[in-house]
C-alpha cells in the first residue's frame, strides 16, 4: 500500500521543440501537466516513469485565443481558466458545463485541458493500490494479461472518462498534435481508440498542443450521472448539440464513461414536420446502442446505458425545445 | 422547561476550537516523527488460508530496517470483549480475510520498509471462502473458527409479551424483508499510532487516534505481555471516530511491538486503503420485520429477525446483535416483541460499532414497514406514531429505564416546522414527504469490562493562581466533551469558563475513562464533573464561610464573588477565598464520580445488559426528496429534525451533533456501501466510497427538545447518535411518497431507484394488458 | 535533488527536495507545518488544500519541485499578528469545526473563494467547497461559518 512516490526526473522545458525532444531522447519518459490524475495513478505504483516532463512552463501550450471565427485552446490551458472564460460560456455551452462538472475546484486550478483529454482510462480492477492489484493478480491493462472485466475478451475494457472529449466532439472540435514530423490535426472522436489499454492515437514523442473550436453552430449542453454532486468522475457523460438549419434540427450527441473511448451517437436531422416524441425515442435507444459500459465501475452497467439514454433524450429534446 | 443558567445551555464555541482553526492542533500524525522509524504492515492477499510459510529473513537482512515481526512475536488474542477475545493483531496460522496483517516492518523510512516488505516471502494454502451470511450459513460452509459451528458468532433469541396473542389480536399484520449495506465510518483522520519503548526502564508509550485510549491500555499490556504500569497511553486529537476506533485496533498493537523489537520509536500511518481494511463498520444486515397493529394504529406484536454479516472476528459482534434486538424496545409502547438474531462469520474486514450501533438497520425497517401499514389503514403517518408513545417515567418490556420522554414534542415540532399537513401530497410530480422516529441509548450503563468501579471519574484541581485544572479521560473525538466538562464545572462553581482548562487523555496525568462510546460522556462524565465541582464549591464556601464568620448554608455564590445572603458584609472575591482556601491544605484536589444505579443496568435475561442506559435520546424527522424518475436519482431537498438530548448543555454542541448525525444517516440512506469482489474491497477510497460532499449535501433544520432527564447531568441525555437512524427510513418514505415505490434495500443509489421504477412500470403495463 | 524556493506563508524558504516530493510531504516533514492533514491516498477528500498563488490546490498531489518560486499559504499562515482571520474566527464560533481534521483544508478553500466571491450565496459556497470532505458536521454550519466570514468582512 505505497504512499511514497517513485524515482523520477522531473524536468520542466520552456519550449514546445524541447519537450518533444525529451520525449523522444530521456528515459522512460511521461508528461505530465497539472498532474491531478497522473500522480494520483503513480501513487498507486501505476503509470511509471523515470522522467516527467512537465508542460505547463510551455508557453506555446498556454492560453485561449480567437482562431478566426473559432476558438484554439492551448493544451497546458487550466481547467479553471476555460471555467472562467466568457466567450467559452456563451458560444460552447455543453464545454463550459463540462469543465464546472470536473473534479473538485481545487484539481481544476492545476488540471488541463490536454490532461483532460488524455485522462488514462480507469476501471475498478486498475484505480487500486499495488496490494489489491497484486492480489488479484493484475490484469490486462497493468501487469497482466487478463481483462478482469471480460475475462473472455482480448481487449481492455477500462471506461474512459474524461468530460471535456464529448463536449469538444459535439462542437467539432479537432486536436492538435505535434511530433518530430510538425503538427496534425484531427476530429476529437478520431483521437481515440475503442482499447481501454491504449486508448489514445498519440505516436512516440507526439505532444498535444491543443484543440480548435470551429465556430459555434448551436445550442449545446452536457451532463453527466454520478452518485455525488462533485468529485466524481462520470458514470456516464452526454453531450449534445443542436443546431437549426433549414431541413431541420442537427443533432451531434457524444458520450463518455460508457466505452473505453469517447463515442459519437450518430443521428438524421429531426425534419420540422416529423413526429418529435418517436425522434427522441429513436435517439434514446441509439445512445442505448452505441453505450457499452462494462463493470468497471462498481454500479451496474446496465443503469449507465440506461441512465445515460435518458439523460439523453431529455437534453436532446430540452435543447430542441430552447432551439 | 430547563431552568436558566449563566454557563450551561449557552451555545458556546468549543474551548479547543482554535487549535482547530489555526492548524496548532496535533493530531498522531503530526506528531514529531525526526527521530521515527516507519511501520508498513504486509497484508495477507488471500480470503482465507493456512499459512504455510513465513519467511523474513530477506526482509531483515535489508539495510534500514531495524525490525520485523509476525504471529509468532504476539501469542496472546486480542478484543473488545472479554468472553470473544479471537483475534490476534498479527495473524498465527491462519488468515481469515483479504488485507489481514501477517507481518510488519519498522525501517528508517517508508520507502526501506516498502521495500523490505516485498521481501517478504508469504507462501499460504488457499481455502475456500464465505463472503455473504446465507454462504457461511450453509450445510457443509468452510468453517472461519474451529470453534463456532455454522459460522455462527452469537445467536439471539427474546421474547417478551405474549407475540402469539398480539399478532392474534392485530388488525393487520405484515411482514417484509431488508437488507442493509454495509457501511464504514470513514472519519477524516486516516488512523495512525506513535508508540515508543524505553529498553532502559522498560516502557511503553502509545500515543494512537483512538476513541478508548482505556481498552488500548488493557490490550497492549495483554498482548506485549507487560504490566500496566509500564505502559503510558496518550490519545491526541483525533480526527473523527464515529465507532471505528471503540475498540483496540491491530495497527496500535502491531506498532508497540515494533517499538519493543526495534528499542525506539515507530510511527505507523495506515494509508486510507488500509483505514478501510482495518474497518468494524456498520454490518450489512438483512432484516425480516413483522408488525401487527390495530386499525386505530396501536402497535399489537412485532417480530423481528436479523442476520449481520460479521466479518472475520468477533469484535463487537455479540453487542452489535443483542443491540439490534434490544433497542426495538424504549422507543414505542409495544405489548409484545419477539427478537431473533444471528450474527455470522465471513471472510471479510470484521465490523464492529458504528454510530447508532446496532439500532440503525432494524429502525430502517420498523419505520418502513410502519409507515406503510399507516397508509394501508389510512392513517397519517404522524398520527400512528402518536398512537404508540410511552408515558415515561416507565420501564420497558426489555426492563430498560425511561425517565425521560421527549418524542411527542419531537413530532410535534417537526410536523409543524415542515409544513407536514399543508404540504404533503401536494408537492408535484416526483417530490415527496416522508417522517421517521429514532432514539439512542446515553452510555451503556453496564461496561464491557466488570470492575466494580465508578463508571466515570472527574478530578479538579484549584491551586494558587485561581486556575481550576479540570482532568478527564474522556475522549473528545470531535463531538465537544472537553468544552462539555469545562461548562458544567463552570456552571456548578460560578465561574467564568476561561478559568477552567481542561487536561485530557494521557494516562499517566488523568483519571482512567472507560471511552468515547454508546454516547457516554455527557451523562456519565457530565455528572462525574458535576459532583467534583460540587465537592469543591462546598470547599470554597466553607472557607469563605470561615473568613465571613457565617454559616455556610448562608453563603452565596455567584458571578466568582462569595457573599452572606441578607447579610451587611462586603463580598469576597474568588481570589481571597481561594487564598483562605489554600492556607489550610495547600492545592486543592477533587474528585467526582458517577456510576450507573443497578436499576440502569438492563434486565436479568442473558445479554440483557446490552442497550441498558441511564436514558434514550429521541428524535423525530421529516425529509423532502424529489426523485428523478429518469435517472434514479434523488436530491434530498430539506430535513427538519428535532431531538431530545434532555438539556442542551451546550446548545451549539447539540445542534452539531443531529446536524451531523443526520447527515450522516443520509450517507448511508442514498451513496455509501462498502463493495467486495472475492473479499478485495472496491469501495477503499474517499472517491469510490461515497461520502456526501458538501454540493449535494441538504440544509437541516434542528429543532432541540429538552425533556430534562432526573439524572442526567442538568437533565443532559446524549445528541450524538439518536438521529441518525431516523434519516433513512424518513428518506425511504419521502421516496415512497414521491413516486409510489417501496424500496427494501439500502442505500438507495439511483441505479436501484431506476431498477425499481423500471420493474413498476412494467407491472403496470403488464396489469394494464391483461 | 534541487533546490526550491517558495515564499510560504510570507517567508522565503530555500529548501533541497527530491524530484518525487509531494507538496504535502513538503509541507508536513521538511517545513513542521503539519496543519495541512493528509486525509486520502491522492486527491479524494481535500484536507490537504492550501493556497498557491491564491488558488486553492491540492498539497498531495502536487509536487514541490515544480513550486519554485511559487507563493504557498497555509492554515499556519492565516493569523494575524496573533488574531484569527475572519474565517477562522467564523469557524471557531459557529463550530464550523468539529474534529478539526478538514478545517486546515475547508478554511483555506472558503479563503480562496472570499478573495475572489466576498459575499458569496449558498450554491456558490457549495460549488466552491464541494471538493473537501467533511464527516462531523453535515456541511451545514460550514457553510453558516463562510457567509459569517463573508457577512463579518475582512
Amino acid at each position: 500500500m505505497s504512499a511514497t512516490l517513485p524515482d523520477f526526473e522531473l524536468i520542466r522545458p520552456a519550449t514546445l521543440a524541447a519537450a518533444i525532444a525529451a520525449l523522444q531522447e530521456a528515459e522512460a519518459p511521461r508528461l505530465c501537466a497539472g498532474g491531478t490524475d497522473l500522480i494520483v495513478n503513480m501513487r498507486h505504483g501505476l503509470s511509471p516513469a523515470a522522467t516527467l516532463i512537465d508542460i505547463t512552463a510551455i508557453d506555446e501550450l498556454a492560453g485561449i485565443v480567437r482562431q478566426g471565427e473559432g476558438l484554439h485552446i492551448g493544451a497546458a490551458t487550466r481547467l479553471c481558466e476555460l471555467e472562467e472564460d466568457d466567450t467559452l460560456a456563451r458560444a460552447y455551452p455543453a464545454v463550459a458545463e463540462a469543465v464546472r462538472t470536473i473534479a473538485g475546484p481545487a484539481h481544476r486550478q492545476a488540471a488541463t485541458l490536454g490532461g483532460n483529454l488524455c485522462l488514462d482510462t480507469r476501471c475498478l480492477y486498475y484505480n487500486q493500490s499495488d496490494w489489491w492489484r497484486r492480489a488479484n493478480d493484475f490484469c490486462l491493462k497493468y501487469g497482466g494479461d487478463v481483462c478482469r472485466v471480460a475475462p473472455s475478451g482480448k481487449r481492455c475494457r477500462a471506461a474512459f472518462s474524461g468530460d471535456l472529449a464529448p463536449a469538444l466532439m459535439v462542437h467539432g472540435g479537432e486536436i492538435v498534435i505535434a511530433g518530430g514530423e510538425g503538427l496534425r490535426r484531427l476530429p476529437v472522436q478520431d483521437f481515440y481508440r475503442e482499447d481501454g489499454a491504449d486508448h489514445l492515437a498519440l505516436e512516440k514523442g507526439e505532444i498535444v498542443t491543443g484543440v480548435y473550436l470551429p465556430p459555434p453552430a448551436g445550442l449545446s449542453a452536457y451532463r453527466k450521472l454520478r452518485l455525488r454532486g462533485a468529485i466524481d468522475f462520470p458514470l456516464a457523460g452526454v453531450a449534445i448539440s443542436c443546431a437549426r438549419r433549414e431541413d431541420g434540427w442537427h443533432f451531434a450527441i457524444a458520450l463518455t464513461g460508457t466505452n473505453s473511448c469517447p463515442v459519437m451517437v450518430e443521428m438524421p436531422p429531426l425534419a420540422p414536420d416529423e413526429d418529435a416524441a418517436a425522434y427522441f425515442r429513436t435517439l434514446g435507444r441509439q445512445v442505448q446502442k452505441k453505450a457499452s459500459p462494462q463493470r468497471t465501475t462498481a454500479i451496474a452497467p446496465h443503469y449507465r446505458r440506461l441512465g445515460v439514454a435518458a439523460m439523453a433524450v431529455r437534453l436532446a429534446r430540452d435543447l430542441w425545445q430552447a432551439a | 422547561m430547563s431552568a436558566r443558567r449563566a454557563v450551561a445551555g449557552q451555545p458556546s464555541p468549543l474551548v479547543d476550537g482554535i487549535e482547530k482553526v489555526t492548524g496548532e492542533a496535533v493530531y498522531t500524525a503530526d506528531l514529531d516523527t525526526a527521530t521515527c522509524l516507519s511501520g508498513r504492515i504486509l497484508r495477507s492477499p488471500v480470503s482465507h488460508g493456512r499459512i504455510l510459510r513465513l519467511d523474513v529473513s530477506r526482509a531483515r537482512a535489508l539495510d534500514g530496517v531495524e525490525a520485523v515481526v509476525t504471529g509468532e512475536d504476539c501469542p496472546r488474542s486480542y478484543g473488545v470483549i472479554p468472553i470473544a477475545m479471537n483475534e490476534y493483531p498479527l495473524a498465527r496460522e491462519k488468515v481469515r480475510y483479504r488485507g489481514e496483517p501477517v507481518a510488519a516492518v519498522a525501517a528508517r523510512d517508508a520507502r526501506t520498509a516498502e521495500r523490505a516488505l516485498a521481501l517478504i516471502t508469504l507462501e499460504i494454502e488457499e481455502l475456500p471462502a464465505c463472503y455473504t451470511s446465507a454462504d457461511a450459513r450453509a450445510a457443509g460452509a468452510p468453517l472461519l473458527h474451529e470453534d463456532r459451528p455454522g459460522n455462527i458468532e452469537r445467536e439471539v433469541h427474546h421474547e417478551f409479551g405474549d407475540v402469539a396473542a398480539g399478532f392474534a389480536r392485530a388488525d393487520l399484520v405484515r411482514e417484509e424483508r431488508f437488507r442493509c449495506a454495509e457501511v464504514n465510518h470513514a472519519q477524516m483522520e486516516p488512523h495512525a499510532a506513535l508508540a515508543e519503548y524505553d529498553a532502559e526502564r522498560d516502557r511503553l508509550t502509545l500515543h494512537s487516534v483512538t476513541q478508548v485510549p482505556y481498552y488500548v491500555h488493557l490490550m497492549l499490556a495483554r498482548c506485549l505481555d507487560m504490566d500496566t504500569s509500564r505502559i503510558r497511553v496518550v490519545k491526541p486529537f483525533v480526527g473523527g471516530g464515529f465507532g471505528a476506533r471503540t475498540e483496540t485496533l491491530n495497527f496500535e498493537i502491531i506498532a508497540a511491538l515494533l517499538a519493543r523489537a526495534t528499542g525506539g520509536r515507530v510511527m505507523m500511518r495506515l494509508s486510507r486503503e488500509e483505514t478501510f481494511i482495518t474497518h468494524r463498520g456498520r454490518p450489512e444486515s438483512e432484516v425480516l420485520m413483522r408488525i401487527g397493529i390495530g386499525r386505530d394504529g396501536r402497535l399489537c406484536a412485532v417480530h423481528c429477525e436479523v442476520t449481520q454479516r460479521g466479518g472475520a472476528y468477533a469484535g463487537y459482534g455479540i453487542v452489535s446483535i443483542l443491540y439490534a434486538g434490544a433497542l426495538l424496545h424504549g422507543l414505542y409502547d409495544i405489548p409484545a416483541v419477539r427478537y431473533d438474531g444471528w450474527r455470522v462469520y465471513t471472510n471479510l474486514p470484521p465490523c464492529g460499532a458504528m454510530r447508532g450501533h446496532g439500532t440503525v438497520n432494524v429502525r430502517h425497517a420498523f419505520e418502513c414497514l410502519l409507515d406503510r401499514m399507516a397508509r394501508e389503514l389510512g392513517l397519517d403517518p404522524f398520527a400512528v406514531r402518536r398512537a404508540n408513545l410511552l408515558r415515561a417515567p416507565t420501564r420497558s418490556l426489555n426492563d430498560l429505564m425511561i425517565n425521560s420522554y421527549g418524542l411527542k414534542e419531537c413530532l410535534d415540532r417537526v410536523e409543524k416546522a415542515s409544513g407536514w399537513r399543508q404540504r404533503r401530497g401536494r408537492l408535484g410530480p416526483g417530490r415527496g414527504l416522508g417522517m421517521a422516529c429514532s432514539h439512542y441509548v446515553s452510555g451503556a450503563a453496564k461496561p464491557v469490562h466488570w470492575t466494580g468501579e465508578p463508571h466515570a471519574v472527574v478530578n479538579l484541581k484549584l491551586d494558587f493562581d485561581g486556575g481550576i485544572t479540570a482532568l478527564t479521560g474522556a475522549s473528545d473525538i470531535g463531538q465537544g466533551s472537553t468544552t462539555m466538562v469545562a461548562l458544567a464545572a463552570a456552571e456548578v462553581l460560578g465561574v467564568d469558563p476561561g478559568r477552567i482548562r481542561v487536561v485530557v487523555n494521557d494516562s499517566v496525568i488523568t483519571p482512567k475513562d472507560n471511552g468515547s462510546y454508546s454516547s457516554r460522556v455527557t451523562f456519565m462524565v457530565g455528572n462525574a464533573t458535576i459532583e467534583a465541582a460540587k465537592r469543591l464549591r462546598a470547599i470554597l464556601i466553607a472557607a469563605a464561610a470561615a473568613k465571613l464568620d457565617a454559616d455556610p448554608g448562608d453563603i452565596e455564590c455567584a458571578g466568582e464573588t462569595f457573599s452572606v445572603q441578607g447579610g451587611e458584609q462586603s463580598a469576597l472575591s474568588f481570589a481571597e477565598v481561594v487564598r483562605a482556601a489554600l492556607a489550610d491544605e495547600g492545592t486543592i484536589t477533587v474528585k467526582g464520580t458517577f456510576t450507573c444505579p443497578p436499576e440502569a443496568q438492563g434486565g436479568r435475561h442473558r445479554g440483557g445488559a446490552v442497550g441498558s442506559t441511564m436514558g434514550f435520546s429521541y428524535a423525530a424527522q421529516v425529509v423532502e426528496v424529489a426523485v428523478d424518475a429518469d435517472t434514479g436519482r434523488i436530491t434530498v431537498e430539506k430535513v427538519w429534525a428535532a431531538l431530545d438530548c434532555g438539556y442542551a448543555i451546550n446548545p451549539l454542541a447539540v445542534e452539531g451533533q443531529i446536524e451531523g448525525s443526520v447527515w450522516m444517516g443520509m450517507g448511508q440512506a442514498l451513496s455509501e456501501e462498502t463493495r467486495y469482489l472475492d473479499g478485495l474491497p472496491v469501495h477503499a477510497s474517499m472517491l469510490n466510497y461515497g461520502v456526501p460532499s458538501m454540493a449535494e449535501s441538504p440544509d437541516i433544520e434542528v429543532h432541540i427538545v429538552e425533556s430534562v432527564d432526573p439524572l442526567g447531568p442538568f437533565g443532559a441525555k446524549e445528541a450524538g447518535e439518536g438521529a441518525l437512524s431516523g434519516f433513512p427510513p424518513a428518506l425511504a418514505n419521502a421516496v415512497a411518497d414521491a413516486i409510489g415505490l417501496d424500496m427494501n434495500v439500502l442505500p438507495l443509489t439511483p441505479d436501484r431507484v431506476l431498477d425499481a421504477l423500471i420493474k413498476a412500470r412494467r407491472a403496470a403495463r403488464r396489469k394494464e394488458a391483461s | 535533488m534541487r533546490m526550491i524556493s517558495p515564499v510560504i506563508n510570507g517567508e522565503e524558504c530555500t529548501d533541497a527536495v527530491e524530484d518525487n516530493l509531494l507538496l504535502i510531504d513538503y509541507l508536513r516533514r521538511n517545513r513542521r507545518l503539519t496543519g495541512t492533514k493528509q486525509g486520502c491516498d491522492g486527491g479524494e477528500c481535500g484536507a490537504c488544500t492550501v493556497l498557491i498563488d491564491g488558488r486553492p490546490r491540492l498539497a498531495c498531489i502536487t509536487l514541490a519541485a515544480a513550486c519554485d518560486g511559487a507563493e504557498i499559504e497555509t492554515i499556519e499562515g492565516q493569523k494575524r499578528g496573533g488574531r484569527l482571520s475572519a474565517l477562522q474566527r467564523a469557524f471557531h464560533e459557529n463550530l464550523g469545526t468539529q474534529c478539526g481534521f478538514c478545517t486546515p483544508g475547508m478554511i483555506m478553500a472558503a479563503e480562496a473563494l472570499l478573495r475572489r466571491v466576498p459575499d458569496p450565496d449558498d450554491a456558490q459556497i457549495r460549488a466552491a467547497l464541494g471538493g473537501n470532505l467533511c464527516r462531523c458536521t453535515g456541511y451545514v454550519k460550514i457553510i453558516r461559518s463562510v457567509r459569517a466570514a463573508a457577512g463579518g468582512g475582512q
